[in-house]
């Protein structure tokens, strides 16, 4: 029996598609053998199985808001889609915690999470695409990270299926948990390469009563950051500490002035009220604006504000940096695509140090040569204040011109010790993770 | 593993102390005895060595020394573990952590700080107070513990319920992997790059190296804090009170739980002003902005009264809620008054199951004979049963050991977990099936073969041990060396 006439008598003749029907799964440019879409978390441990023997490698999908994230696969293979696998299995409102299947959408589950005053305090773009399963894997976040942390921070308990077909458990349901080692922290951000996250177990909050998202437009990038690092150093508690330059902020519909704060609160009304106030006088001694309210809308663009900048954007970029040196690294970055005459938009969750980068050329099919020599210079200027920088987002010819990650050096090695322990025949998305694992 | 023969001894001695000097090596019998249980008595194991070591680099030439020798090493802080987990229980080299104690960089603007592993968890925030900032994990040893040993073991502490445990406070690590190449593990920047490392070393209980360096975030000190004492008179109504607050979007900074007979174990040794009639207390801490504050601790009473509290009263000053926050702290110490030893339980279950699992572990003891006295993270649904028990009364031991197997199925049975904080070590290895399939272990087991292939870092510990290879286990109480001697009683 062929892999596809196996796959067929576990998941049903019409969850195996092949042939035309996968052109929405198509990955840089590369078309797979087919997609499969199981049903439960047994066939999706029947399906892996089944092409291990084969050798035919898989290439998890979630909402597939992600998929150009990372090099490009050598071979795509089986694309396994999670979609069906949507269920939000248990969710306790007394324990503070939610078990969903990892099709559900971010959107989804949010919505069902807030019918009874609770959410997952996780906020990354794409929520009406985006997947749990997708998001952990990606470990994809939004603006209010800040406050909240990210996938690690709230991940208790996963559920995957490993390169052999087993469905093995790490973690659990409960908030605190030092059993055994802590496989849901391997599992975030591993971008589909350890195993097939089928299921998960998070860590809720209560709903604020209030929330507000307000805007400081600053003349000066440089005042924006000296008013950054006072905010931070203040009593001020905020969810989101975003910090725009013109075209991002141009993108989100706002005045497109040389830099832009946004900062967001929660909790209850008069403590809303007090911390907005509080920030106006944070603000005005370095030279912003008075906040000025943003719409509810604004929150759920500011992760891809920069990206949104541009009809044609060149490539994207994201770099992890101190806090303390956003606002330079931005500077210092536009000046450095202005040199080789290219556009570039950022945005930041400037809080935590963490920029994206998009660049633009005023030409249809731009030359990668310079296109790349910029993002070798931002990586360059990253790794030079103790972070790091990957492409996140580019076509192929701007791929190949340069590491899609960055170089993670001795920890690198232990990376490929332990993608050789769990997938021994590197056939979970293979090649596109940090290192080549 | 190689075992070391008493004429190989004084060989390995002299290049021990090429490495980390003179007084940086004991082996004498009585020396030796000091390092041979952690502060869960119960067990007990003998290294060869003890070695100091002062930097990184030292660390490293040891671990290579006993990677070319094929003996076992561990690494240890101050010893104040509650799970075995930093015993040598096959021999070898103990590294002691103590020597390498130093705040080595603070970065206010970035809120981090670079640590070496042998600090004391208290001494961060001392030397981080004076700029208005604190290290979030306050495990209740925080005045002894390391940092690494909190590395070790994950560890959590009351106010983690808002906070989070130490995973979420650390950002890099530099280690010296089991083999002596010295990795960084993360850096100083929120994001790691590829595999999260730091967070999978955080926990892994010291089977996966050692760590030298260690980038905390430092977080500021809140505005205001607040502490609520409500006091119930069955233990049921407390365990709803957890649930009402959670249910009206509260999430205070700490909620502890304090049953009658640790009420009156601490008011007959400290006084703190808890009534001595009471089924249970619940000691709530909110914390934050000035603003808002009254509103929260508003709804917190509401709740508590709600659920049946009879009285709830809240600390006018910081003297009044450092008295609250004596009786939860000592609670530990105050149990000599009442029993000669206990057993500590680290149970976790979801919070929801707190009355039917309160009522089951103390059902459970009385079954065998025993009293249990429970204090405990109560935000968290981390459970913190102690069995009391004489060491001295033959058998009774034995019954600890079966009622504390019964509580764990228990939380097990609930969806909950065997440890919370303290980690598997020796103690909970065997447990480790009631939560974890052979698969999920398997790949537990491969993770650790990444790090540590040979094995020689931290044997015997976490996976269920093959019975016939360790002599350790559980063995009648005696008093230590050092308790005998007067110089320290356990807590």
């Amino acid at each position: 029996m062929s892999l596809l006439d196996k796959l067929r008598a576990v998941v049903g003749q019409a969850h195996v598609l092949t042939g035309v029907e996968l052109s929405r799964y198509v990955i840089e440019g590369r078309t797979p053998e087919a997609a499969v879409l199981p049903g439960s978390v047994d066939e999706v441990a029947a399906i892996v199985a089944h092409a291990m023997e084969t050798g035919v490698p898989i290439v998890p999908w979630g909402g597939g808001s992600a998929i150009g994230v990372g090099a490009p696969p050598a071979r795509a293979g089986l694309v396994l889609v999670l979609t069906r696998l949507d269920a939000l299995v248990e969710h306790e409102p007394g324990d503070l915690t939610a078990t969903a299947q990892a099709g559900i959408t971010i959107a989804a589950l949010q919505a069902a999470l807030r019918a009874r005053g609770q959410w997952l305090s996780l906020d990354p773009p794409d929520a009406a695409r985006a997947t749990l399963g997708g998001v952990l894997a990606a470990n994809a976040s939004g603006p209010r990270r800040h406050l909240y942390g990210t996938a690690r921070d709230l991940l208790i308990g996963v559920t995957v299926v490993t390169a052999d077909g087993a469905v093995v458990r790490g973690g659990g349901k409960v908030v605190k948990n030092v059993a055994g080692y802590d496989l849901p922290k391997l599992f975030v951000g591993s971008f589909g390469t350890l195993g097939v996250i089928v299921e998960a177990t998070v860590k809720l909050r209560p709903l604020p009563d209030a929330e507000r998202l307000v805007a400081v437009r600053f003349e000066r990038l440089q005042d924006a950051g000296v008013a950054l690092r006072n905010l931070l150093g203040s009593d001020l508690i905020p969810n989101a500490v975003d910090l725009l330059d013109g075209p991002s902020a141009g993108a989100l519909g706002l005045p497109a002035a040389p830099a832009t704060l946004a900062v967001g609160f929660d909790g209850l009304g008069e403590q809303v009220d007090w911390q907005v106030a509080e920030l106006a006088t944070v603000v005005v001694r370095c030279g912003g604006a008075k906040p000025a309210p943003l719409a509810a809308e604004t929150w759920a663009r500011l992760a891809s504000a920069s990206r949104d900048a541009f009809d044609t954007p060149a490539a994207v970029m994201t770099l992890s940096v101190l806090p303390a040196v956003v606002a330079e690294t931005m500077e210092h970055g536009a000046q450095t695509a202005r040199k080789r005459g290219l556009m570039s938009a950022w945005c930041a969750h400037a809080g935590v140090g963490h920029l994206t980068a998009t660049l633009c050329a005023d030409a249809p099919r731009p030359d990668p040569a310079p296109i790349a020599a910029v993002l070798e210079e931002w990586r360059a200027a990253a790794r030079a204040g103790g972070g790091h920088a990957s492409v996140t987002w580019a076509p192929l010819p701007v791929k190949s011109a340069l590491p899609v990650w960055d170089e993670a050096g001795a920890a690198g090695r232990l990376m490929k010790r332990i993608k050789a322990q769990l997938d021994p025949n590197n056939l979970l998305n293979p090649g596109r993770f940090v290192g080549g694992v | 593993m190689a075992t070391l023969t008493e004429t190989r001894k004084p060989a390995l001695r002299r290049e021990l102390e090429a490495i980390v000097g003179t007084s940086g090596v004991l082996s004498e019998p009585d020396e030796l005895l000091v390092y041979e249980s952690d502060g869960l008595t119960l067990f007990r194991a003998l290294a060869d060595f003890i070695v100091f070591p002062t930097s990184a680099e030292q660390v490293a030439a040891v671990v290579r020394l006993a990677n070319r020798e094929g003996i076992p090493f561990v690494a240890r802080g101050a010893g104040t573990g509650l799970a075995g987990g930093c015993l040598p229980t096959e021999g070898g080299l103990v590294i002691s952590m103590m020597r390498m104690n130093r705040v080595l960089e603070v970065d206010y603007d970035n809120q981090i700080a670079v640590v070496e592993p042998g600090l004391v968890n208290l001494h961060l925030s001392w030397a981080v107070g004076p700029r208005g900032f604190y290290y979030a994990p306050d495990p209740s040893s925080q005045q002894a513990c390391t940092i690494g040993g909190n590395i070790a073991t994950n560890s959590g502490g009351p106010h983690t319920l808002k906070y989070g445990v130490t995973v979420n406070h650390v950002l890099g690590l530099e280690v010296v992997m089991p083999d002596g190449e010295i990795v960084w593990l993360g850096g100083k920047t929120r994001d790691a790059l590829g595999y999260d490392l730091p967070g999978v070393f955080v926990g892994s209980e010291g089977t996966f190296g050692i760590a030298t360096k260690i980038v905390v975030r430092i977080l500021k000190k809140p505005q205001a804090v607040k502490t609520v004492l409500a006091v119930f008179e069955r233990i049921e109504q407390a365990s709803v009170a957890v649930s009402a607050i959670i249910a009206r979007g509260l999430v205070p900074a700490a909620v502890e739980m304090i049953d009658q007979l640790t009420i009156q174990a601490v008011e007959d040794a400290f006084g703190c002003g808890y009534p001595r009639d009471a089924a249970a207390a619940l000691l709530i801490e909110l914390d934050g902005l000035v603003v808002g504050m009254d509103t929260q601790a508003e709804r917190i009473v509401a709740a508590c009264r709600e659920a049946g509290a009879r009285e709830v009263r809240t600390a006018a000053d910081e003297t009044q809620r450092q008295l609250l926050w004596k009786g939860r702290k000592s609670a530990f110490g105050a149990y000599g008054r009442v029993s000669p030893a206990y057993m500590v339980m680290d149970g976790v279950i979801p919070r929801t199951r707190l009355p039917y699992v309160i009522g089951r572990v103390n059902e459970i003891v009385a079954a065998h004979g025993l009293r249990v006295g429970n204090v405990f993270h109560a935000g968290d649904g981390n459970l913190h049963p102690n069995i009391l028990y004489d060491p001295r009364k033959p058998g009774e031991e034995a019954r600890v050991m079966a009622a504390g197997a019964e509580i764990m199925k228990v939380c097990a049975e609930v969806g909950g977990s065997i440890s919370g904080e303290h980690g598997i070590g020796i103690e909970k290895a065997d447990f480790m099936p009631f939560i974890f399939s052979a698969a999920d272990l398997a790949l537990m087991q491969r993770l650790k073969d990444a790090f540590n292939p040979r094995g020689l870092c931290n044997p015997g510990k976490v996976f269920p041990t093959r019975k016939s290879c360790v002599e350790i286990g559980p063995v009648a109480y005696r008093p230590h060396a050092i308790e005998t001697q007067g110089l320290a009683q356990r807590f």
